[in-house]
């Protein structure tokens, strides 16, 4: 297999819950032309074209053809990829494999949401209908708002037996998730292209905001904003033409687990924090990229936690540190952007959730702080290698991508 | 070019979508057992997991799971949340009352099931707790004859 470097990232100017004054289409050029303009490359130069967004959630099924001529791809390859939450990152995974594989050398990936154009209510039936499905199978009464309850929002109340279960097994407390949001909220006050941003952010002020469903609060949970971002990834030939500096892949892998409703009421799992298929893909792409030890190897994590406690769960899933140490990382300080273990220092997805562009946004983010270009939220150490995590599909399904600096050597 | 903030079109479509979803033979089992107050399952032949409600496949072995067994009224519940909103056609609001949803690992079954956790005050609810079924008086094979879950 060939190497891959990221050679551009594009993002529309903002994250924000309303773009009123774009459509979808427009919106989505804006993130193009960045990519082109951070790359000086234009249209002529892109092989092919790789599009990821969720599912129905605008209303707009195909999306990646409507917006056909906005994202440069008239008369070239082109396809959508849509796998949940994690659709930017398996996006980006394809894009990876169209270049690797020695069919293209230049491959655009563009991903986005405009969350605020339909009901993303109506979105997630799409997907959840099958949870449905599932409820009734367990006996719940679906009918009753307390049933609903249990998929609240779509996620948030599957999320709450994760949440709980993650506390149970791990000695953390509600106000462990307090501080994660909390923490995240002041990264994404140093991050341009964050949504929810408050430098002053607090464990106390997420304390006081409601429980949806205990151990999960209001504050604890993703805004839906609208986004889109493109990144650009070429050959190691190619890229040697475009750009000095490159943030190379050096592993991905993807696991799903069984595929109802995912450690919610999977039918042969009793803990929803199990989530075998995180520890599976990132011991897969550990090895893939020749890291033995990667608490020791790995310098920069970006977690997609759609819910607040996600980033300290999967911290522990992914071997970034033992099971019930990732609270007690974010107790010493070691979690911010001048810690050991820097996580999320985008904000994360807690902070900015336009779905399409989420898992996406992990990868470029790691880019952005392996190139030094993060700017105001560029962690204290070096990074020289990262570790990119997505998280969804029907909730069980994860990503990951390793970074490094250099190309990766066979 | 600057466009107006709010200019936007909101078709309504004139169509009622409605979703049949045919449960098959599995679930179908496992409803008529509920006429008679059992609880059934489906065992692997490859590794003997018991899932509750039954299945065609097991997961972890690949294997079609034929046999189906009754598995016990007891069980112990390894998770819970409570829920303090309720979400009817998308819109969040307030619950009357903070309410239990449990995963319940019933005896004899190695999987877990969702389900109401009633008759006990929600902040006396505790992970490992044993509970038991509480079925409607009348069962006519329904989805919610199996009402809840209560403390033994
Ligand atoms: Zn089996």
């Amino acid at each position: 297999m060939r190497n891959v470097g990221i050679v551009g990232i594009g993002y529309t100017p903002v994250f924000v819950s309303k773009r009123k004054d774009v459509n979808i289409s427009e919106m989505i050029s804006e993130a193009v032309e960045a990519a082109f303009s951070n790359t000086g490359l234009g249209p002529k130069d892109i092989d092919a074209v790789v599009f990821g967004n969720m599912h129905t959630f605008e209303g707009v099924n195909l999306p990646h053809l409507w917006a056909a001529d906005y994202i440069a791809s008239l008369g070239k390859p082109l396809m959508r990829i849509a796998t949940g939450g994690t659709t930017g990152m398996s996006a980006f995974h394809a894009g990876y494999y169209h270049i690797a594989s020695g069919l293209h050398d230049v491959v655009m990936v563009v991903t986005y949401e405009k969350q605020s154009e339909g009901d993303s209510q109506v979105g997630l039936m799409g997907i959840i209908t099958p949870e449905v499905m599932a409820m009734i199978a367990a006996g719940i009464d679906v009918t009753g708002g307390s049933g609903m309850g249990a998929i609240g929002g779509g996620s948030a109340g599957g999320i709450s037996f994760q949440a709980s279960s993650y506390l149970h097994h791990s000695g953390a407390g509600i106000e462990h998730i307090d501080e994660q949001a909390a923490l995240e909220r002041r990264n994404a006050a140093k991050n341009p292209y964050a949504h929810l941003k408050d430098p002053d952010a607090t464990a106390e002020k997420v304390a006081q905001t409601p429980l949806v469903s205990w151990p999960i609060r209001f504050g604890h949970i993703c805004p839906t904003s609208d986004g889109a971002t493109v990144a650009i990834l070429a050959s190691e030939k190619a890229a040697a033409r475009i750009t000095e500096k490159a943030a190379w892949v050096h592993a991905v892998a993807n696991c799903a687990s069984d595929a109802t409703t995912a450690n919610l009421i999977e039918s042969q799992i009793t803990d929803p924090a199990e989530h075998l298929p995180a520890i599976i893909a990132s011991r897969q792409a550990y090895e893939r990229a020749g890291i033995a030890d990667p608490k020791k190897e790995i310098d920069y994590v970006e977690i997609y936690n759609g819910f607040a406690h996600q980033a300290l769960m999967y911290l522990e899933k992914i071997g970034m540190c033992e099971v019930g140490e990732a609270h007690k990382l974010q107790e010493a300080g070691e979690l911010e952007m001048s810690g050991r273990m820097p996580v999320n220092a985008s904000g994360g997805v807690v902070s900015t959730n336009a779905i399409g562009t989420s898992a996406m946004n992990r990868v470029t983010e790691c880019a952005l702080q392996i190139l030094g270009q993060a700017g105001e939220h560029q962690v204290e150490k070096d990074v020289h290698k990262a570790v990119a995590h997505g998280w969804g599909g029907m909730m069980q399904y994860v990503t990951i991508t390793v970074l490094g600096d250099k190309p990766k050597k066979d | 070019m600057g466009a107006p903030e709010e200019t936007y079109f909101t078709p309504v479509v004139p169509m009622d979508f409605t979703y049949n979803y045919r449960v098959g033979p599995y679930i179908t089992r496992y409803l008529d057992g509920f006429k008679d107050k059992k609880i059934l399952g489906s065992r692997c032949p490859g590794c003997g997991l018991v899932a509750v409600p039954p299945r065609k496949y097991c997961g972890v072995c690949n294997k079609v799971m034929e046999e189906m067994v009754e598995v016990g009224q007891e069980g112990t519940l390894e998770n819970f949340t409570v829920g303090h909103v309720t979400i009817e056609k998308g819109r969040l609001a307030p619950a009357e009352a903070p309410y239990v949803l449990g995963l319940v690992k019933l005896e004899e079954a190695t999987s877990a099931l969702l389900a109401r956790v009633g008759g006990i005050a929600p902040s006396e609810v505790r992970t490992g707790m044993k509970v038991k079924a509480v079925w409607k008086d009348e069962a006519a094979g329904d989805y919610d004859d199996l009402d809840h879950f209560e403390p033994v």
